[in-house]
């Protein structure tokens, strides 16, 4: 071709395009139109800096405002009540597990005849029911002022009589009684009257019968119920000893904290008198300042009461430990049933940790000092290993944050658990199964899913899913599945499914994608092959988009994280870690979350108490969390990238 | 044979005879069905909705391979493809040769180790790669993933080898050597290779078949139709009046 066809471009234009820029307030209008488009790229990388400031400058005031707090706790000596309190505590869950484990071991004793009593009872009150109306119409005729006529009473009587025979009759009786039996009773229930005073002797016969079964049964496993009885009263001394040292302390420290409040009031009122030009009013601001002065609380004094009966505790501890130990002796190694026996053999594994603990605590009184101060490293710990988060409460709060942790943690883990396989199995159909059609219809559906509003979800949790997995769980069959049957509906598994559905659309979206993003060449090399469909898919095109897939999961993990709305509604609100030792059976306990808390607790709490304080430090830690989840998982996405290229 | 895509006839009145274990080249302008007839041949083409064969047949080794016993996955082992692009998997070298005869179900590790050994041999990586065959094949220069392709191809010992411009995105020294290569290849294997270069065709092929719109204008072996080529249309294109 002739460069003389080439379309000429004129060498004046630039110089036009010169001329003509014009410049607004003394700015480039390009310079403009960048500035515009940065600021707003700029305005979320600011608001997520701000966000961060905000909750660091509420929360990290937590630490000294808990330091101060556990400084009093010391100070008044809770913690030196605690030190013996806590490891009491254990004695109740001890005790209450021989207490389940008499009642199984009798049971098969006395089974029968409580429940020939009960029956026996169950069907009175439903005779008395049946003649309820002729009853109470003799009753009222009897307790009348005058009495009535006698030829009255006698009609109503007669009244009565057929009324509770024809009661009598109509009744159902269970097969627990024999055929004279049922034919006794029926005669004895169609006498019934109000006149009567006694119980009908059949009634009576059974109940005795009843307390010979529990004697016996009592008698046979005497050794059980008096261990039982033993243990349970052990404690009684030592507990009143303990109550009388925590009301003590507790007053010791409610005049702290109230002397506390009258410093800080004196503070701000003399603050406020440096401020005020007016003489008169600066006078009675300082006046009243003088007056906000609570007596000295003497703190050293008040626990050297405390701690001058560690000898006396330590008297009763031992005691405790003896008495303890010789129930735990006592107590014999069969005890019938399958039940009892596990019961047993779960209080007779706890006692001897129980004996040890209280042994350590007789002699951590000893060392434990009042003026040791509370080091921030111990403060820290208190928060991000403390397993306790109890708030208003009237001994002393604490705000560990592992029982919150483990719930978030778990539930987190059950969703992802849930939505993984079932996103990306969908994904894979989708994309490489699905005709154009079955596209059409699965994707919208999917992500339709993110529009429910979760509130709506949690509803559905509370109403629908805790019902089924509750029915569920009551199915003959599949009692071999731990943790049937479940006690509570609303439990972390519930708030697991909901969340697993809730992540799904993200992590089927994001899924379906990376498998999109997989070279067309490796489909075209595994075919051209003679690989299979499936071949081509599980060798080749999953591996290639592996990384994309999790890294579809971690976003998934970390909307899952981030929920609110249907943990706060279903996953149960206990406060306190699950008991892990139930194995896998643990997902059906109910917890709360370190979302769901802060929803909870921060519209009730006064700004900036510890308790404002540590909410704030629990929103930090799931920010940073949230923030690491979705950093993995860009790290995860781009070693894909750099993979494909 | 005929092939359509859909309504629009790609193919018309195909009648070739591939030689037995020689190189056959496919030339001619862009756009006039080289590809789709060497996609025919494998049966590449069976995903893309609505494209068949409308007329005649395709054999390989005088089977029609559209006959009902014919199993899509066996005929694609027999004969083997190597894509423009070079397009080995994200796994490593040895994986990636191996991958053909694991489809097929071969376990045995000496089995694979000798056949993998065996196709690298001949696609003259084996002196070049021999120490690093567990290391990422992505990790491989273009010439190289392009001659391991071809060892992936030929792992599983195909009867026939079809190669759709396998230089087109090299540069010399990597043809030359994948060239080569394919003299080589030609003892073992049945090999019909597309260029849009015609040094390439001559120096590399036996046969050359140029097409034009669909249709096969001239066939022969090479040096009759790059020296004296019977058509008008073959001779135009040839000195480059159309391309
Ligand atoms: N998947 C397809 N669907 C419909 N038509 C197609 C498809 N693939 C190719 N064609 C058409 O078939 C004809 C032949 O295409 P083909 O790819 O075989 O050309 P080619 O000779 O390989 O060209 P090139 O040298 O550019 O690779 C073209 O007209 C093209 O538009
Ligand atoms: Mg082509």
């Amino acid at each position: 071709m002739d460069s003389s066809d080439l379309p000429r471009r004129p060498e004046l234009r630039n110089l036009i395009i010169r001329n003509r820029k014009r410049t607004i307030l003394g700015f480039d209008p390009q310079q403009i139109i960048k500035y515009f488009f940065g600021a707003n790229a700029s305005t979320a990388v600011i608001v997520l800096v701000l966000i961060m400031i905000f909750l660091v400058r509420e929360g990290v005031d937590f630490l000294p405002t808990n330091r101060h707090e556990l400084q009093t706790y010391r100070q008044a000596g809770l913690e030196f009540c605690d030190l013996v309190d806590r490891p009491l505590r254990e004695h109740q869950t001890l005790s209450s597990s021989l207490r389940q484990c008499v009642s199984a071991a009798l049971e098969p004793i006395v089974k029968d005849a409580r429940e020939r009593r009960n029956a026996a009872f169950l069907l009175k009150t439903q005779a008395e029911e049946k003649a309820a109306r002729q009853r109470e119409a003799l009753e009222n005729a009897l307790e009348r002022e005058p009495p009535p006529a006698e030829d009255q009473l006698a009609a109503l009587r007669k009244d009565l009589q057929t009324a509770a025979a024809a009661a009598s009759q109509a009744l159902i009786y269970p097969s627990l009684f024999t055929a004279e039996e049922t034919a006794l009773f029926k005669a004895q229930l169609a006498a019934l009257s109000p006149e009567l005073t006694d119980l009908p002797p059949f009634i009576q016969a059974l109940s005795a019968e009843f307390m010979t079964q529990d004697r016996a049964a009592r008698e046979k496993y005497a050794d059980l119920v008096t261990a039982q009885e033993e243990f349970d009263e052990a404690p009684d001394d030592l507990h009143e000893l303990v109550d009388e040292l925590k009301e003590q302390a507790l007053g010791a420290k409610q005049s702290v904290e109230e002397s506390h409040a009258l410093a800080v009031n004196r503070q701000q009122l003399l603050e406020a008198a440096e401020t005020t030009a007016d003489p008169d009013e600066k006078a009675s601001l300082i006046k009243e300042a003088e007056a906000s002065v609570g007596e000295e609380v003497d703190l050293t004094a008040l626990t050297k009461e405390l701690t001058a009966r560690t000898g006396e505790l330590q008297t009763q501890i031992a005691a405790y430990v003896e008495s303890a130990e010789k129930a735990a002796a006592s107590l014999p190694d069969d005890v019938g049933t399958p039940d009892a026996a596990a019961l047993l053999q779960k209080a007779k594994k706890g006692l001897p940790a129980h004996v040890q603990d209280m042994r350590e605590a007789a002699t951590a009184l000893e060392s434990w000092r009042v003026d040791k101060p509370v080091s921030m490293l111990r403060v820290i710990g208190a928060f991000f290993f403390g397993t306790e988060w109890i708030t208003n409460s009237s001994w002393q709060d604490f705000f560990g944050f592992v029982p919150l942790l483990t719930g978030s943690v778990v539930i987190a883990l059950i969703a992802v658990f849930i939505a993984t396989p079932i996103s990306v199995i969908a994904a894979i159909y989708t994309n490489q199964f699905a005709t154009d059609r079955e596209k059409e219809l699965i994707k919208p559906v999917i992500e339709f899913i993110q529009a429910i509003p979760s509130v709506v979800l949690g509803f559905i949790g509370i109403s629908l899913v805790g019902d089924l997995i509750k029915e569920f769980s009551e199915v003959s069959w599949l009692q071999w599945i731990p943790g049937f049957p479940i006690q509570e509906r609303l439990n972390m598994f519930n708030a697991g499914c909901l969340l697993a559905f809730m992540a799904v659309p993200t992590m089927f979206s994001l899924s379906e994608d990376a498998l999109n993003n997989v070279p067309r060449g490796y489909i075209d090399a595994s075919d051209a092959l003679g690989a299979t469909k499936l071949q081509t898919v599980f060798r080749v095109i999953v591996p290639a988009g592996i990384s994309g897939i999790l890294s579809a999961v971690l976003l998934g993990l970390g909307r899952v994280i981030g929920e609110t709305m249907v943990v706060l509604l279903v996953a149960g609100n206990r406060i306190a870690i699950p008991d892990f030792s139930a194995g896998p059976g643990v997902v059906f306990q109910p917890a709360h979350t370190l979302t769901g808390i802060i929803a909870q607790e921060l519209g009730e709490v006064s700004r900036g108490s510890s308790h404002w304080q540590a909410l704030f430090m629990v929103g930090i830690v799931l920010f940073t969390i949230s923030l690491l989840v979705n950093w993995c998982a860009r790290a995860v996405a781009r070693r894909f990238e750099s993979q494909k290229a | 044979m005929d092939f359509c895509y859909g309504a629009s006839r790609a193919l018309e009145d195909i009648s070739l005879d591939v030689p037995y274990h020689r190189v056959t080249a496919l030339i001619g302008p862009s756009g006039c069905g080289k590809s789709t007839l060497l996609r025919c041949i494998n049966r590449m083409n069976d995903r893309v909705p609505g494209a068949r064969v409308t007329r005649g047949q395709v054999r390989v080794k005088g089977k029609n391979i559209h006959d009902a016993d014919v199993d899509l996955t066996q005929l694609r082992k027999q004969v083997g493809m190597v894509f423009q692009k070079s397009n080995p998997f994200a796994k490593s070298i040895y994986d990636n040769v191996a991958y053909g005869l694991r489809i097929h179900g071969e376990k045995n590790k000496a089995v694979l180790d000798e056949a993998v050994e065996r196709a690298l041999r001949h696609s003259a990586l084996w002196d070049e790669l021999k120490d690093r065959l567990g290391a990422s094949a992505l990790a491989l220069s273009g010439g190289q993933q392009q001659r391991l392709c071809i060892a992936r191809a030929i792992a599983t010992l195909p009867d026939v080898l079809l190669m759709d411009e396998p230089c087109s995105a090299l540069d010399p020294i990597s043809t030359l050597k994948i060239e080569e290569l394919m003299s080589q290849l030609a003892r073992e294997f049945t090999v019909i290779i597309v260029t849009h270069n015609m040094q390439q065709a001559v120096r590399v092929s036996d046969f050359t078949a140029f097409l034009h719109l669909g249709k096969i204008i001239e066939f022969g072996p090479t040096e009759d139709i790059f020296t004296n080529p019977r058509e008008k249309l073959t001779e135009d294109y040839l000195r480059g009046i159309f391309s």
